[in-house]
């Protein structure tokens, strides 16, 4: 039965980060497939509308746009048939926000958990960002039957090289997510009153990513504003891998990865450290 | 010769009592400053003042205090002391559910803890899967959990209620489960908090005849809480002892 190392370890208050194992996470494989497994499921378990809301959120929330920015406002969508621009950026969008939202509250929603059972905390956020991923997949599908049924009305689509850019920034939007996740997990964990501040900042923060709008839309010396944010080139890139208009640069791309790079590692750090204690203070 | 499995050195752990901690950007602030300087952090805990533990002007309460221990490969422990005397906490600290103030604990092998009530079940779940839920958990792989179920169900005497949800089982039920997944499964230190408590008289016989042949027979240590002085009796090879936060001779 000895087949779990029997290594020495050692228990300090330091939080030296070189305690910090990432490999450790790997030990725990079967722990994420049950988290997401328990995930998944549980969306079917709820009532009917479980995982028809899957669907029916982003529909209704594709009509309300259309109708309001398309018809009253009329702000362009870089000649994107308008439900389907506005479908893509309300699913990515939905992701990041989803997987902000239930990642930075990890520590209060698992306190109970966190007090009896001691394993690698950030597996939490890890399988929150996955069990989205699957959703997201959906709501791809749905994107895709979109286009298939309004393939006449001036969407135009068809097989580009740029649909390889896919998989790319799938995951970079769930590292991003995931990244500033946790990085906002570890300070509302120290500053609880933080929370209220996160959910707001995260509907506020949809304004400042394309997602009612294109890149292009925005005044070229406020552009640099909107580009800040990392969300930015991920819409702009998903829209542009399916539907070869908008504005794609490999630089807003780059600078985006970049970011979420530094915001991971960040957020890794952060997470670190307050896994350790917060367990006192909740 | 037997070797050492766990060894404590002068741990000590503070509570901050204060109702927001440490936890204010500008307090944090100022430690980072002080770290960056070189200088020592200005709201390091300061040394317990009264008799009781407590540093009225910082609100720290010091629930463990210098203590230091060892533990031999394969010896059952039991860990005694009055109510808040901070076994738990120290309990809490091998586990890694929270970290010691200062002091270093060294050891080796993988620790599975059974800390006061439940073990961390979800209620809406069945007995099967928080077996899984809670056996992976516990750093197993799916096989390993597999192979033991059958033992696992038989030793709780829960099979009936194997596609339950948890909710519905007695709180005795919930503990048999829950010792019964942690002795079962993998370890080479076992630690129990008060749970033997819980179950009926034949259950409680059983889990001591359990934990005798865990560290007889598979070499497991075993460090367990429990107010009742003939389990400690009957079981232990040593006793540690906990008053207010420090340890007292025997
Ligand atoms: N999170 C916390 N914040 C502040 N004080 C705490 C916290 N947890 C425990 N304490 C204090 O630490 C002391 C030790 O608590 P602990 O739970 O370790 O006692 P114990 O020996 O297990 O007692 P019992 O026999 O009642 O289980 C108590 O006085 C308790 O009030
Ligand atoms: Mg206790």
């Amino acid at each position: 039965m000895k087949n779990n190392n029997s290594q020495s370890w050692t228990i300090q208050s330091t939080r030296s980060v070189t305690d910090f194992k990432l490999k450790q996470i790997l030990n725990y494989r079967y722990l994420i497939y049950c988290l997401v497994h328990r995930d998944i499921t549980a969306l079917y378990k709820q009532t009917i509308l479980g995982p028809l809301w899957l669907l029916i959120q982003p529909l209704l929330t594709t009509g309300v746009f259309t109708l309001i920015f398309g018809t009253l406002s009329k702000i362009p969508a870089d000649g994107i048939f308008r439900p389907l621009f506005y479908l893509s950026g309300i699913i990515t969008w939905n992701y990041f926000a989803e997987c902000l939202n239930r990642t930075s509250t990890v520590f209060k929603d698992n306190r109970v958990l966190f007090e009896k059972v001691y394993f690698p905390r950030l597996i939490i956020p890890i399988s929150i960002a996955l069990s989205l991923l699957f959703r997201f997949s959906i709501q791809l599908l749905l994107l895709c039957t979109g286009i298939f049924i309004f393939h006449e009305h001036g969407t135009d689509f068809q097989y580009r090289w740029t649909i390889a850019l896919l998989p790319l920034i799938t995951l970079l939007m769930a590292f991003q997510g995931l990244g500033i996740g946790i990085l906002m997990a570890a300070l509302t964990a120290k500053y609880r009153d933080l929370t209220f501040l996160l959910a707001f900042s995260i509907q506020l923060l949809m304004y400042a990513t394309p997602v009612i709008y294109p890149l292009s839309a925005v005044p070229v010396n406020l552009r640099w504003l909107i580009l800040a944010n990392p969300m930015t080139a991920i819409v702009e890139t998903f829209r542009f891998s399916f539907f070869g208009s908008g504005s794609f640069s490999w630089i807003n791309l780059l600078g985006s990865a970049a970011t979420t790079i530094a915001l991971l590692f960040a957020g890794l750090l952060a997470f670190h450290k307050a896994e350790k204690n917060f367990i006192d203070t909740l | 010769m037997t070797k050492i499995a766990i060894k404590a050195e002068k741990i000590s752990k503070a509570y901050f009592t204060d109702k927001i901690g440490t936890g204010t950007v500008t307090r944090d602030f100022e430690r980072w400053l002080a770290g960056i300087r070189g200088k020592a952090d200005p709201y390091l805990p300061a040394e317990p003042n009264s008799e009781n533990n407590f540093n009225a002007s910082q609100k720290v309460f010091w629930a463990l205090k210098d203590i230091s221990f060892e533990i031999n490969q394969a010896e059952v422990v039991g860990l005694v002391g009055h109510n808040g005397a901070g076994k738990s906490t120290l309990l809490k600290i091998l586990s890694r559910i929270t970290t010691p103030t200062s002091g270093k604990i060294t050891g080796t092998g993988h620790i599975i803890s059974l800390l006061e009530t439940g073990s961390g079940f979800h209620p809406e779940l069945t007995g099967r899967e928080n077996i899984h839920l809670n056996g992976a958990m516990l750093g197993m792989r799916k096989s390993e959990i597999k192979r033991e179920i059958d033992a696992i169900l038989f030793f709780a005497e829960v099979e009936k209620y194997i596609d339950v949800p948890v909710k519905r089982y007695s709180s005795g039920m919930y503990t048999r489960l829950a010792f019964s997944i942690a002795s079962h499964l993998y370890s080479d230190v076992l630690i129990i908090d008060e749970v033997l408590a819980v179950g009926d008289h034949a259950f409680q016989l059983k889990c001591i005849k359990k934990l005798k042949s865990l560290s007889r027979d598979e070499g497991k240590t075993i460090i367990l809480v429990s107010h009742n002085s003939e389990n400690i009796k009957s079981l232990c090879h040593k006793e540690i002892k906990l008053t207010n936060g420090q340890l007292s001779c025997q």
